[in-house]
Parts: structure tokens; sequence; C-alpha cells
């Protein structure tokens, strides 16, 4: 376990999406390389099929996808449209790295792995690459050409420079509208965790990847936001009498290993770090959430949020970690997990402390 | 809900939460305390368990609100 401390100035919170069939054709040819130029030219694909953007009768899997799904909401808990609309809102905000200091920071860890892999990756894709923060680590040697998927065009606009040649795509994570045996590299950075069918994401990416290929990914998993969930959870129960769910349920490492292999990779490498992030108070930690995106997107969370109880919330959060007396620092644990794993094999296993 | 305005205003007021609260720090800690002691080992929290900690909290939180609005 790494306990790394961020110095984080507010909290953030979590957010949903709507299982619609997107399906995305890219524009046109390839993008030119950007040599010396300060931004890569980026071409753009647009998807169709949600009921946002209804151009023409979607077609009958789009129409049969885009209802709401069953009640119990085990096949699809997460809202894609809605995902969708809070990733735009939080990339339209004045200042879109006031947030970012997590993604970032785990962009920066990833990037690492690639580059303790010594191989150079021809083509890469990126998962839900939002503003494409393991790409502005990455160099030209490396990976020669990379392209970003996200569900949310705002995030690719506005997305940082990298001396890579980049295409953006706008696509669900769910359904990667590429060929199989495509790309040398696949890289997914802290996006898998609002996916409605993460066993199918996985078979997804594995039938994108070349034999050889390599799939890097970050999650959040286990711990995550344990404070703000029990917070939440003991507030309701003391002032409403029972509790539902505020915060979405992360992947426990053991269940990601084996996620992982019925996809279909071999020699895996699953390791958790610990980012510890001190906040003044539940209301920063919502605050920041909220501004990376993050908001709770489940079909069955609760609209409301009394303001008793919200208060409440506040004061069992600075209760459950501050030492008695001392002034007032509250921790977000996140546990993530990051793994490494290899499409077929045949390359020796890379081992990490 | 109609026109911007009424979010903008629920976001104001929810962002001066925290230092509303701020001045309200003794009575947080005893209510957080109550609530930890309530669901400490097999105790299940049961509603308004923490009551009156819970009433004590509330009033300073509406006096500093009244207050800060003047």
């Amino acid at each position: 376990m790494v306990a790394a401390a961020v110095a984080g100035a507010a909290g953030a919170l979590g957010g949903a999406a709507a299982v619609g069939g997107w399906a995305v054709r890219a524009l046109g040819g390839a993008a030119a390389p950007g040599g010396g130029a300060a931004r890569a030219p980026r071409l753009w694909g647009w998807g169709w099929g949600g009921s946002s953007r209804r151009l023409w009768v979607p077609s009958g899997q789009a129409a049969a996808a885009a209802s709401p799904p069953d009640p119990s909401g085990a096949l699809s808990p997460f809202d894609r449209q809605l995902k969708r609309k809070q990733k735009n809102w939080a990339a339209l905000q004045p200042e879109p790295a006031k947030c970012d200091y997590l993604r970032e920071e785990v962009g920066g860890r990833v990037a690492d792995r690639v580059f303790d892999i010594t191989r150079a990756f021809p083509l890469a894709l990126d998962v839900g690459s939002g503003r494409g923060y393991i790409a502005q680590h990455l160099t030209k040697e490396t990976v020669e050409k990379l392209i970003q998927v996200d569900i949310a065009e705002n995030a690719l606009k506005n997305a940082m420079e990298t001396e890579i040649p980049t295409v953006s795509v706008v696509a669900d994570e769910e359904f990667l509208p590429f060929k199989e045996d495509t790309f040398d590299l696949v890289v997914s950075s802290l996006s898998l965790h609002w996916v409605n069918d993460l066993p199918r994401a996985f078979r997804e990416i594995h039938q994108v990847l070349k034999p050889d290929g390599v799939f890097i990914g970050a999650m959040f998993g286990g711990d995550t936001l344990y404070e703000l969930r029990c917070s939440l959870q003991l507030a309701e129960l003391e002032r409403e009498g029972g509790f539902s769910p505020h915060v979405s349920p992360f992947t426990a490492v053991s269940d990601l290993g084996h996620l992982l292999s019925r996809a279909g990779f071999n020699t895996l490498t699953v390791d958790t770090d610990e980012i510890q992030v001190n906040y003044p108070g539940l209301f920063e930690v919502m605050e920041d959430l909220q501004g990376m995106g993050e908001s709770n997107c489940s079909w069955n969370r609760k609209p409301l949020l009394h303001r008793e109880t919200i208060l409440a919330a506040a004061a069992i959060y600075q209760g459950k970690t501050s030492p008695e007396g001392f002034c007032n620092s509250f921790t977000w644990r996140s546990g993530k997990n990051k793994w490494t794993s290899f499409k077929k094999k045949k390359i020796v296993v890379h081992q990490k402390q | 809900m109609s026109g911007q305005g009424v979010w903008l205003r629920t976001r104001a007021r929810l962002r001066r939460f925290p230092e509303l609260l701020a001045g309200c720090g003794e009575q947080a800690a005893a209510y957080g305390r109550c609530v930890a002691a309530a669901s400490a080992g097999s105790a299940e929290l049961r509603r308004d368990a923490c009551a009156e900690e819970f009433r004590a909290l509330k009033d300073c939180f509406a006096r500093a609100a009244k207050t800060a609005v003047k």
C-alpha cells in the first residue's frame, strides 16, 4: 500500500449515464502528425441513438437500449446519459483544472507503467480519457499514435496538449467502435467505475487489442470515499430512520482479477495504491466530486437530500477523522486498483513491487 | 424547476454551509460523538437517537445563518 498525501483544496462528488447504444464513426482519415505545432489537429466523431441527439429514427437496438432498464437496476445500474451530461457540465466549468488533481496524479502513474514496459506502441487507445491525463505524460517514442475515447465531447475539446498525434472519438466505453486486433496498447484511467457491464467492457477491450497487446488501467476500488459513505449513511439512519446508497459501489481487487482473466487476459498484475486527500469538510468533498464529473448517476439514487441530513452528515464527517481538539482536517481515502495485463502469453511478466 | 435562478440561489445557499458550520464546532462535535457512541459495537442506530444534540446543532446553525444574513 502506497499512501501519498495530495494537498487538495476542495471536495468532489460522483454522477451517472444511460445505456444507449452509441455507435460512433470517426470523420475522414487519420489526423496529420502535429510536429512542432502547439496542438495536434483532432478529428471528431459523433454518436447517434441517444435521446438527446435524435437526428433520425434510432435503430431497433438503440431504441430498446435507450429505455429505462429493469426496476432492480441489476443489469444497468448507471444512467449513462446523465453521466455524459455531468461530465460535459464539469468540463465546461470556468477552471477545469481545479478539480483535476486526482486524475492528473493517476494519469501520471499510469503513464509511468507504460514507460516501464520497454516497448514502442504504434497505436494506442485511451478509454475514458477525459482531458487526456495520460497522454500529456507520454512521448512520441513510446506511443506513435493515440486515439482518445470519451463519452463527453466537452472534455475532449478542452484536452491538454500532448506531443503525440491524437484522434478523439466520442463513444461509450462499453461499445467501442473499433475492429478487433487493432491496438497495441489500451490504457484507461479512472473511468471504468461508471460502466454498466464491466465484464463486457473488458471483453471489448480484449477484442480490440492485438495479440501481445497490453492493457494498463486504473480504477477506483475498495474503500474509496469510505468516510463520505459512512457519514451519509449514519446521518440518514439517525435523522430519517433508513438510508439509501449515495456512493456507488466499487470493484474489489479480487473481483478485478477474476474479471480480467475471464475476459481473456493473461499475465495479470493487480495492485492497490492508496491516495489520501484531505478536505476541510463534507461540502468540499461533494463540491470537488461534482467538479470532477463524478456525481452519482445510479438509477436508484435518491434525488433528495434533506438539509438536516446534510448538516448531520457534515457533523459526523468532522468527528470521524479529526483527533480531539485538533484543527479540522478530514481524509478521503481512495483505494485505486491498477493492473497490467497482456493479451496472449508471450512476453515475460513485468514484475512490480 | 423554472429557470436557472433557482439553481444559482440554491447553490449559493449551499456554499455558505461550511462557514456557518464552522461556528458551531462544539455542537457538531457533540453530535458526532453521540452518533459514534450510538452506533458503536453491535448497537443499531435508530431514528432520533441523538435528537437533543442535533437540535442544539440546528439551533446554533440557524442562529449563525440569521446573523450572517444581516
